[in-house]
């Protein structure tokens, strides 16, 4: 039971917004109050089209800090796709992205890696100065066989266009296979079971 | 401190007054009690059992004190307490003096510590390694206070040094306490009214807050490992739920009491909201808890058979969900330990609110790491039937309600009151009116319930009635073996008067018990 077609997870350093871009990417809104940490993790699913069908994309939207790590496997198990943020202004978010992709290799090597270099608009207007360049990232995760991406959930530059990147290249190859089981899978049985009961 | 007169004033009275108990006019029913209680009964500092401190009074010739004695020149009792000196600068220079002796860094940061909105803080809160590395301050970044808690680690490891333990400082009108666990030092250091063990109880419940986010294990773990380890890389966030337990702790009786209050709402809506989430729970294996809250209060809690919750554990469940506004956005999968129930591990909790149009908040609670999606399905229908029952409405009235006023009950004489259920660590207390309704009078208010409550409780001598006459208010507190009921009258009520109120409290609650009062304690 996984109560979506393919699984997403979302990693990086407290406060690089990986909430915000869940929330963007879901409900197309963005809040500039004072940053409230998420605790453990939170699901959100939407449904996406590719390529002519209808998927439903569950969003794993992790925590930050550090207490959650040694459950973080927890979260990130059986994804198809990590989306791995960090704050282009911010250079130790970077190398933390760095050691969550090491970690995603030794322990999940079918999920596909997406590195997100995010607050893009504030690199843009100039309030920060960004703490690598465009190269540098875009050449390391060359190097590790993933996808770069700059975002912003403000303006929401890219956001959509991560999300159905994601869908597209995860999606097909995969859900192809069990295009059966997927009709079958809403298990009846269970919510039969819990009806019936009441 | 606002004024010691009339404290003293409060204790002479008081004293006079304890001799003549009206306990023979006053009824004697007690309202029924369940068989079963949700939540574990709650004898006050029986909840925490040894780790309330005697009341250091009573052991004035302990030899394990005489060391703390020694380094407070002004050794007071926490009755006596002298305003006109200035208490904090005093007692820091003391702390100060106490590090010379053992040879440590005395030199306090200046920055911090001298400025002067710090230094007026009634109440200070620190927590630090057994190591002195800074862990948390309530007032101040602890950042800046490095050789403060560098002091307290001295003192705290000087007096340690000889098997003995620091419990309290008394000085001037100012209070230290402490706190050591392990590997971590509490400390707080007050000018309130507050006893050296209602102290001690806020102490373990930050302490528990700190076990809630991390396990117990993980604590110790990480300090065997590395003695100089920086907990603050794991507390990263948590400060929060400190700050808001904190605030708690001084503005709500709750925890106080060792007690919960719970939505007011009639038996029948709160048995079919029970039985609706019963009933949507009843096939998933391992699901421990299901905890419906809303504004603060328990709506409902059904538990599995042989399990059963603490209040102090439900404490850090609202305490949680007070303070995260991120559960609010969308359905959180997260491990929470509830150090009562089980301090080494952590429980998995589905936390969600009903829906945008009705914010109470459910959780699920599981041993099963791999349960989310069928409890996020449980959910799913227990909203729907509690929708098509049109009992989210009857949550939200409830939670809408504005509380009842004192003045609803009939009791002209009873300013406010607070009356808990022992057997089922519930309590009651009508909405605050004038003079308790601004902020000031309501921690005023606060106060004296915590000076009634320690000295009905005092472990060296437990009263089971008092009557307490102030300028400001007449209190009075009743213990039995079902219930305590805390009452603020006028100042000018008389004996007779506060009885015959009091008889009128018993049989309102009485009279509204199964709506105010979860009185079951239903399973799955
Ligand atoms: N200007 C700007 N601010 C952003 C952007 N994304 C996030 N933020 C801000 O950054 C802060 C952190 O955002 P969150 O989305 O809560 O960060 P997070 O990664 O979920 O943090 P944790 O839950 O603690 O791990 C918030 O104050 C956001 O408003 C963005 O694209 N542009
Ligand atoms: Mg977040």
């Amino acid at each position: 039971m996984s109560g979506a077609d393919f699984k997403v997870v979302l990693l990086g350093s407290e406060d690089v917004g990986k909430t915000s871009l869940m929330k963007r990417y879901i409900q197309d809104r963005f809040q500039c109050r004072p940053h409230q940490n998420t605790i453990g993790a939170a699901f959100a699913s939407r449904t996406i089209s590719t390529r002519g069908r209808q998927f439903v994309m569950g969003i794993w939207d992790t925590a930050g800090s550090e207490r959650y790590y040694a459950m973080s496997q927890l979260y990130y198990r059986d994804a198809k796709a990590a989306i791995v943020c960090f704050d282009l202004t911010e250079l130790v978010t970077f190398d933390r992205a760095k050691q969550w992709i090491t970690e995603l290799r030794n322990h999940e090597e079918d999920c596909k890696i997406y590195l997100c270099g995010t607050k893009k608009d504030v690199v843009d207007d100039g309030i920060k100065a960004p703490a690598l360049s465009h190269e540098k990232a875009l050449q390391y995760a060359k190097g590790i066989g993933a996808v770069y991406m700059e975002t912003s959930s403000k303006t929401g530059l890219n956001v959509g266009e991560l999300f159905q990147l994601i869908a597209d290249e995860c999606v097909l190859p995969s859900i192809h296979n069990r295009d059966d089981s997927i009709k079958l899978r809403p298990s009846p049985n269970k919510n039969n079971a819990c009806c019936l009961a009441s | 401190m606002a004024s010691s007169k009339s404290e003293e004033d409060v204790d002479d009275k008081g004293e006079n007054d304890e001799g003549k108990h009206p306990e023979g006019n006053l009824l004697n029913f007690e309202p029924e009690v369940p068989v079963e209680s949700m939540l574990v009964p709650t004898d006050n500092f029986d909840s925490f059992e040894q780790e309330a401190p005697p009341d250091p009074a009573t052991l004035q010739d302990d030899d394990n004190l005489v060391e703390c004695q020694k380094i407070a020149r002004n050794t007071s009792d926490e009755n006596t307490e002298d305003p006109d000196k200035n208490g904090t600068s005093r007692s820091m220079s003391e702390l100060s003096l106490v590090s010379v002796e053992s040879s440590e860094p005395q030199q306090v940061d200046d920055e911090v510590s001298n400025n002067s909105e710090w230094r007026s803080q009634e109440k200070h809160i620190f927590i630090l390694s057994s190591a002195g590395k800074p862990i948390y301050s309530r007032h101040g970044s602890e950042d800046k206070l490095v050789t403060l808690f560098g002091v307290m680690q001295a003192l705290v490891s000087f007096i340690g040094d000889d098997g003995d333990t620091v419990r309290s400082i008394h000085a001037q009108g100012t209070l230290f306490v402490f706190l050591i666990k392990g590997p971590i030092i509490l400390a707080c250091v007050c000018k309130t009214r507050e006893s050296v063990s209602q102290i001690t109880v806020q102490l373990n419940y930050v302490y528990s807050q700190i076990v809630s986010v991390l396990t117990l294990e993980q604590l110790t773990r990480i300090y065997e490992q590395r003695r100089n380890y920086d907990l603050r890389r794991l507390l990263a966030g948590a400060e929060r739920l400190v700050d808001h337990l904190l605030i708690a702790l001084e503005t709500q009786p709750a925890l106080l009491l060792g007690a919960v209050q719970c939505l007011p709402l009639a038996s029948t809506t709160r048995d079919t909201i029970t039985s609706t989430i019963v009933s949507c729970c009843n096939k998933i294996k391992n699901l421990v808890f299901a905890i419906l809250v809303g504004g603060n209060q328990l709506v409902t809690l059904i538990r599995m058979k042989k399990f059963f919750l603490h209040p102090a554990d439900l404490h850090l469940i609202l305490n949680l969900v007070n303070s995260s506004e991120s559960f609010k956005a969308a359905e959180s999968w997260t491990p929470i330990c509830l150090p009562k129930f089980n301090s080494r591990g952590f429980l998995h909790a589905h936390v969600s609110y009903l829906a945008e149009d009705c914010q109470a908040c459910l959780l699920l609670l599981t041993v099963d790491p791999d349960l989310f999606f069928p409890l996020s399905e449980a959910k799913q229908k227990i909203v729907e039937k509690l929708r098509r029952a049109s009992l989210l409405q009857s949550i939200n009235a409830a939670l809408a309600h504005p509380g009842t006023p004192v003045s609803q009950l009939g009791v002209p004489e009873a300013r406010h009151f607070l009356y808990k259920c022992k057997a089922t660590a519930q309590f009651w207390g009508p909405v605050p009116a004038p003079p308790y309704q601004s902020s000031e009078g309501a921690k005023r208010l606060l106060d004296q319930y915590r000076v009634l409550h320690h000295r009905l409780h005092a472990p060296s001598q437990p009263l089971k009635l008092l009557y307490l006459q102030d300028h400001a208010e007449t209190m009075l507190g009743w213990i039995t073996t079902g219930f305590e009921l805390y009452v603020a009258f006028e100042p000018l009520v008389t004996k007779a008067n506060a009885i015959s109120a009091v008889n009128k409290i018993l049989r309102w609650i009485k009279k509204d018990e199964n709506g105010l009062f979860i009185t079951n304690a239903p399973t799955f």
